[in-house]
C-alpha cells in the first residue's frame, strides 16, 4: 500500500490514464494505420510514393488535388463555424423568435447524406455543359456560369451546406454551459453588448469553435460524394476522389499513399488547432455554480437575424429532403416531380414495373436491418463516448508531453482513412484468433469495434471542447475528499459534461447508421444493415427503392435528433426563456 | 498461426488437393449429394441479383444455404485479400467483373481457382473457360440519344468524337474512378492498328502522331481529352446526360447497352451507335471462380454450375435474373434476347483480360497526365 502511494507519487498525475488511453487508440487506430502504411512500403510498392510525389504525374496525382482539398477543407471549416456559430449564438444566447425550431433544423443537415445535398444543388443551378437538360434556374431562362453550376464555388456551398450542423451542435452545446455570473458581471459593470461577446463569450467557447471547424475540415477533405457529382464534369479532383479512384482501378498502394498524405496535411492544420487551443491557459467556466445569463436582446435586428436564421435552416434541410423525398416517388430520375407512386415504398412484386422489385416495406430484410442498425448505432455511439470522455479528460486535465499529442492526433485520424482500408485492415488484424482470443471474424463484435474507431474523432473532439469547460477546481475539492477517478468521472465530470456528451452521442449514432466504406467490407448476412440495403439497391440501379431507404435512415437519424433535443430541455430549461 | 489454419484446413477431408480434382469432373447429379453433406454455400458477388440467384437456388436444391454477399469488384477483392492474409476462407464461390484486375490481384496470387462445369463446357467457346470460367459479356459502347438524333448515329468513326463540333460534348465515366472505363481505353490502346485505319478513313490521310505519343490509340485518347470530353462520376450521371429526353443536340458517350432497357422506365432515349468504325466500344466478361481454401467445394462447384444456366433455352432460374437485353451468354446454346442485337451482329470488341492486365496502368498514368 505504501510502496503504491510511493510509486504514485513519482509518477506524474494522470500518467496511467493517459498510458490506458494510448494503448486503447494503438489497438483501435494505429494498428489498423500501420497495417496500411506498411503496405505503401512494400519492396515491391514502395515505388507509389514517388510517383505521387515526385514524378510526371505527381501533378495532377497530388498536387493539385491537395491543393483543392486544403482550399475546400479550409473555406468549409471557415464557412461552417461562422454559420453554425451564428445560429448557435441566435439559438442559445438571444431572445430570437422560433429557437426551438431553429435548434432543431440547424442539427438536421449533417444527417441528409451529402450526395442529395448536391442534388438539390444541382437541380437549381445545373447548365447545360454535360447535357441531359439544365436545372431550375436555366429552365426559367436565367443562364448559369460553369462556374456556378461546377466546380470549386459549388462544391463548396454544399459542403458548408452539409457540415454547418456539426459547427452548430458542438458550439450551441458549448454556449449553453457559458456561465451566467461572468456574463451578468461584465453587464453589470456596463459591459457592452459587443464586449461580452468578443470578451466572454467568444473566449469561452473557443475550445467548441476549434473542435468544430476541425471536425468540418476532416469533413470536408474527406467528403467524396459532392466533389464527385459537382467537381468531376469540370475535372476538379480532391484527393478524397482521387484516392478512391486509385482503389477503384487496382492501383491500391497510389490511393493509400495518398491516403496517408491526407491524414499528414490535415494533422498539420490540426495541430495548428490544438496550438491554438493549448496556447490559452484555461477555458473553465462551468464552476458547478451560477445561473444562466439573460438573453441578449436582439432588438430592431430580431426580425432580418430572424428571417436569415430560419432562410438558412430550410434552404439547407428542407430542399435536399423534398429532393430525396421526390427522388422516392418519381419513376424517371429525370423528372423528379412528375407521376409519382408510392411502389418503391409499398408497391407489391410487379414483373411489369421496375423489374419486378417490390417496394421497401415488403422487403423482409427491412425491418431487421431496421433494429440491428438501431443497435449497433448505440452500442457504438455509447462505446466511443466512453473513450472519447476518457481521452478527453486525459487531454485537458493531464496533458503530458509526447503522449498527449500521440492521443490527440490518432483520436482524429479515423475521419481521414477511406472505409475501405480501414475495414480491410480490421479483417488483417483482428479476423484471426489472437492467441486466446477467439476471430472476431463474421461476429457484430468486429463491425462495432471499426465502427467505434471510426466515431472516434467525433467522441473526442466534443468531449474535449466540453471538457475543458469544466472547473479543475471541483475535480480537485472532490480528490481532496478522497473520491476515486471513475466516482470522479461519474458524479462530476459526466453531469456537467452532459450537454456536450448528448451531442457527440447524437453525432455518433447518426454518423454509424448512415456509414457504408466500413461496413460493407464488414457485415455478414447475419447482420445485415440499412445502410447496405441502400448500398443494394443503388448498385443495380434501383434508385427509388435506394432513396427510400436512405429517407428512413434519415427519419431514425431526425427522431435521435427529436428526442436529444427533449432531453436537452428536460435536463435544462434553456430553450423557454 | 497462420500456417497452423492452412494445415487444419488441409487436413479436412474435403480440401484435400486429389479429392478436388475428382469434385471438377463429377456432373451435377453426383455433386448433389455431397454439397447437400456440405449444406451451406457462400458466394461473392458483384451484383444484388445474387438475391434472386439464392431464392432459385434453394428451390432447387433443398438442404443447401446459399449465402450471398454482395459487394463492389474493388470491395471484393480487398475483403479476400485481407481474409486470405488472416487465415479465413468464408467464400467458396466467386462472382466478378472487372476482369483484368482479377486476373493480376486474385487469380495470380491463387487467392482463386478456374472450375468450368463439365455439363456446360461443349457449349463455352474457349476464351470463355480459361484462364477464368466466364458466365456473360457487358458492354461499355457508344449510345447515342435516338430523340435527339432520329436518322440514326450522329457519328460514324470513333475519330470524329475529336472533332471541334464534338468539343465538350462527349461524355464518360472518369475511367480513372471506374476500371471497366479505364478497361476500354486500354482496349482502344490495344487496337491501334484498326484505329490508325479508322483515322486514315475519318481524315482522309495516314495519322501523324503528337511527339511522345506511341501509337494511334494513344493519340485517340489525348485527341479526345484535349477535345473536352466530360467526366463524371457514375454511369447513371452519364444516362441521364446522354438519355434524358427533350434535348435539342444531346452529347453522345459510353455507358452500358444493357441500360438501353431502362429506357421507358427512366425516360430516356438511349440507342447504341453500332454501326461505328473500328467499334463502338468493349464487351468484357463476369467471371465465377473458386476459392481454392473454400469449406464447401461440392456445393461451389454446384453453385457456378446452376448460375451457368439451366439446360432450357433461357437458360432457366439459375441465369434469368442475367438474362437481359444487353448483355449475352457466354454459352452459345442460351438463344439471345430477342430485344438487343445478337453478340455476332454486334460491333464491340471483345477484351481479352490477359491482353489488357498488363499496359493498364500505363494507360491511366497517360490519362492522369492529360487530366
Amino acid at each position: 500500500m505504501t510502496a503504491r502511494a510511493g510509486l504514485r507519487a513519482r509518477l506524474p498525475a494522470g500518467l496511467g490514464l493517459n498510458l490506458g488511453v494510448l494503448a486503447l487508440l494503438a489497438l483501435l487506430v494505429a494498428a489498423p494505420l500501420m497495417t496500411i502504411l506498411m503496405q505503401t512500403l512494400d519492396p515491391e510498392r514502395i515505388g507509389a510514393w514517388s510517383d505521387v510525389l515526385a514524378s510526371p504525374l505527381s501533378r495532377n496525382l497530388f498536387w493539385l488535388p491537395a491543393l483543392n482539398t486544403m482550399a475546400l477543407g479550409l473555406g468549409v471549416a471557415a464557412g461552417c463555424v461562422l454559420i453554425g456559430g451564428f445560429l448557435a449564438w441566435l439559438v442559445v444566447m438571444t431572445d430570437m423568435p422560433f429557437r426551438g425550431l431553429v435548434g432543431f433544423l440547424a442539427t438536421l443537415p449533417f444527417m441528409i447524406p451529402s450526395f442529395a445535398t448536391a442534388l438539390a444543388w444541382g437541380t437549381v443551378f445545373r447548365n447545360g455543359r454535360v447535357g441531359g437538360g439544365g436545372g431550375l434556374l436555366e429552365g426559367m431562362g436565367i443562364a448559369v456560369p460553369d462556374a456556378l453550376a461546377w466546380g470549386m464555388t459549388p462544391t463548396m456551398i454544399v459542403l458548408i451546406a452539409h457540415y454547418y450542423a456539426l459547427g452548430f451542435t458542438v458550439i450551441a452545446a458549448a454556449l449553453a454551459t457559458v456561465n451566467g455570473d461572468l456574463v451578468e458581471a461584465a453587464q453589470m459593470t456596463g459591459a457592452s453588448r459587443r464586449r461580452v461577446l468578443f470578451g466572454i463569450v467568444l473566449p469561452v467557447v473557443m475550445p467548441a469553435l476549434i473542435a468544430g471547424g476541425s471536425l468540418c475540415f476532416a469533413g470536408a477533405v474527406s467528403n467524396f460524394a459532392a466533389p464527385a457529382l459537382l467537381g468531376l464534369p469540370v475535372r476538379m479532383q480532391t484527393l478524397s476522389t482521387r484516392l478512391f479512384g486509385m482503389i477503384e482501378i487496382g492501383q491500391v498502394e497510389r490511393g493509400y499513399v495518398l491516403a496517408i498524405l491526407l491524414i499528414g496535411l490535415s494533422a498539420v492544420f490540426l495541430a495548428l488547432g490544438n496550438r491554438l487551443l493549448a496556447g490559452r491557459r484555461s477555458f473553465a467556466t462551468i464552476s458547478g455554480k451560477g445561473g444562466r445569463a439573460r438573453r441578449f436582446a436582439l432588438g430592431r435586428a430580431r426580425g432580418p437575424l430572424t428571417a436569415l436564421a430560419l432562410l438558412i435552416c430550410l434552404v439547407t434541410t428542407i430542399l435536399p429532403i423534398l429532393l430525396l423525398i421526390a427522388a422516392s416517388l418519381a419513376p424517371m430520375a429525370s423528372s423528379l416531380f412528375s407521376g409519382w407512386t408510392l411502389h418503391f415504398w409499398i408497391g407489391e412484386a410487379d414483373p411489369a414495373f421496375a423489374r419486378g422489385q417490390a417496394g421497401i416495406f415488403n422487403n423482409p430484410q427491412l425491418l431487421r436491418a431496421l433494429t440491428l442498425t438501431v443497435a449497433i448505432g448505440a452500442v457504438v455511439a455509447f462505446l466511443a463516448n466512453v473513450i472519447g470522455i476518457l481521452v478527453a479528460v486525459a487531454l485537458t486535465r493531464h496533458r503530458l508531453r509526447g503522449i498527449s499529442e500521440a492521443v490527440s492526433q490518432l483520436s482524429f485520424l479515423p475521419m481521414l482513412l477511406p472505409g475501405i482500408a480501414f475495414g480491410a485492415a480490421y479483417i488483417a488484424l483482428y479476423g484471426a484468433p489472437i492467441g486466446p482470443l477467439p476471430a472476431l471474424y463474421g461476429t457484430s463484435v468486429l463491425l462495432a469495434l471499426a465502427l467505434t474507431a471510426a466515431m472516434l474523432p467525433f467522441a473526442v473532439q466534443t468531449g474535449r471542447a466540453t471538457v475543458a469547460q469544466i472547473s479543475g477546481d471541483i475535480d480537485e475539492a472532490a480528490r481532496l475528499t478522497g473520491a476515486g477517478f471513475f466516482r470522479r468521472i461519474g458524479a462530476i465530470t459526466l453531469p456537467l459534461a452532459s450537454r456536450g456528451l448528448l451531442a457527440s452521442l447524437l453525432l455518433c449514432f447518426v454518423n454509424v447508421i448512415s456509414d457504408l466504406a466500413i461496413v460493407v467490407l464488414l457485415y455478414t448476412p447475419t447482420t445485415p444493415l440499412l445502410s447496405v440495403l441502400s448500398y443494394r439497391y443503388a448498385s443495380d440501379g434501383f434508385h427509388q427503392f435506394a432513396n427510400a431507404v436512405t429517407l428512413v435512415i434519415l427519419s431514425i437519424s431526425t427522431l435521435a435528433a427529436g428526442l436529444a433535443t427533449l432531453l436537452r430541455g428536460r435536463n435544462r430549461p434553456w430553450l423557454s426563456s | 498461426m497462420r500456417t497452423a489454419i492452412l494445415s487444419a484446413c488441409l487436413t479436412l477431408p474435403l480440401a484435400a488437393p486429389g479429392l478436388a480434382q475428382d469434385l471438377d469432373a463429377l456432373p451435377p447429379a453426383d455433386l448433389l449429394p455431397l454439397a447437400q453433406a456440405e449444406g451451406k454455400v457462400t458466394v461473392y458477388a458483384f451484383t444484388s441479383r445474387i438475391g434472386r440467384v439464392e431464392t432459385a437456388f434453394e428451390a432447387a436444391y433443398p438442404g443447401i444455404d446459399m449465402v450471398g454477399f454482395d459487394m463492389s469488384s474493388t470491395e471484393m477483392i480487398a475483403r479476400l485479400r485481407s481474409e486470405a492474409g488472416a487465415g479465413i476462407a468464408n467464400a467458396d464461390v466467386i462472382y466478378v467483373s472487372d476482369a483484368p484486375l482479377v486476373l493480376s490481384e486474385l487469380l495470380a496470387s491463387g487467392l482463386i481457382a478456374p472450375y468450368v462445369p463439365p455439363r456446360v463446357a461443349a457449349a463455352l467457346p474457349d476464351s470463355a473457360k480459361a484462364p477464368l470460367l466466364q458466365q456473360r459479356l457487358s458492354t461499355k459502347v457508344l449510345m447515342y440519344n435516338e430523340e435527339s438524333y432520329p436518322d440514326g448515329a450522329p457519328v460514324g468513326n470513333l475519330w470524329d468524337l475529336t472533332r471541334e463540333e464534338w468539343s465538350g460534348k462527349v461524355v464518360m465515366v472518369d475511367p480513372l474512378q471506374r476500371g471497366d472505363y479505364l478497361d476500354l481505353m486500354t482496349e482502344i490502346v490495344l487496337r491501334s492498328d484498326e484505329m490508325a485505319t479508322a483515322y486514315e478513313a475519318a481524315f482522309g490521310q495516314p495519322i501523324a502522331l503528337d511527339e511522345g505519343v506511341a501509337d494511334a490509340g494513344r493519340q485517340f485518347i489525348t485527341d479526345l481529352f484535349q477535345n473536352d470530353v466530360v467526366l463524371f462520376g457514375s454511369t447513371d450521371d452519364v444516362n441521364v446526360a446522354i438519355g434524358a429526353k427533350g434535348q435539342e443536340a444531346a452529347p453522345i458517350g459510353f455507358t452500358s447497352y444493357s441500360d438501353r432497357r431502362d429506357n421507358e422506365d427512366e425516360g430516356w432515349a438511349l440507342q447504341v451507335a453500332n454501326e461505328v468504325v473500328p467499334a463502338n466500344g468493349i464487351v468484357f466478361p463476369a467471371l465465377l471462380a473458386l476459392n481454392p481454401e473454400g469449406q464447401n467445394p461440392a456445393a461451389a462447384r454446384l453453385a457456378i454450375d446452376f448460375l451457368m444456366g439451366d439446360d432450357s433455352e433461357t437458360g432457366g432460374e439459375g441465369f434469368a435474373p442475367f438474362y437481359v437485353a444487353g448483355d449475352w451468354a457466354t454459352r452459345n446454346d442460351i438463344t439471345p434476347h430477342p430485344d438487343a442485337i445478337p453478340l455476332a451482329e454486334f460491333n464491340g470488341w471483345q477484351i481479352d483480360p490477359q491482353q489488357t492486365a498488363p499496359i493498364r496502368a500505363e494507360v491511366a498514368d497517360l490519362i492522369l497526365q492529360l487530366q
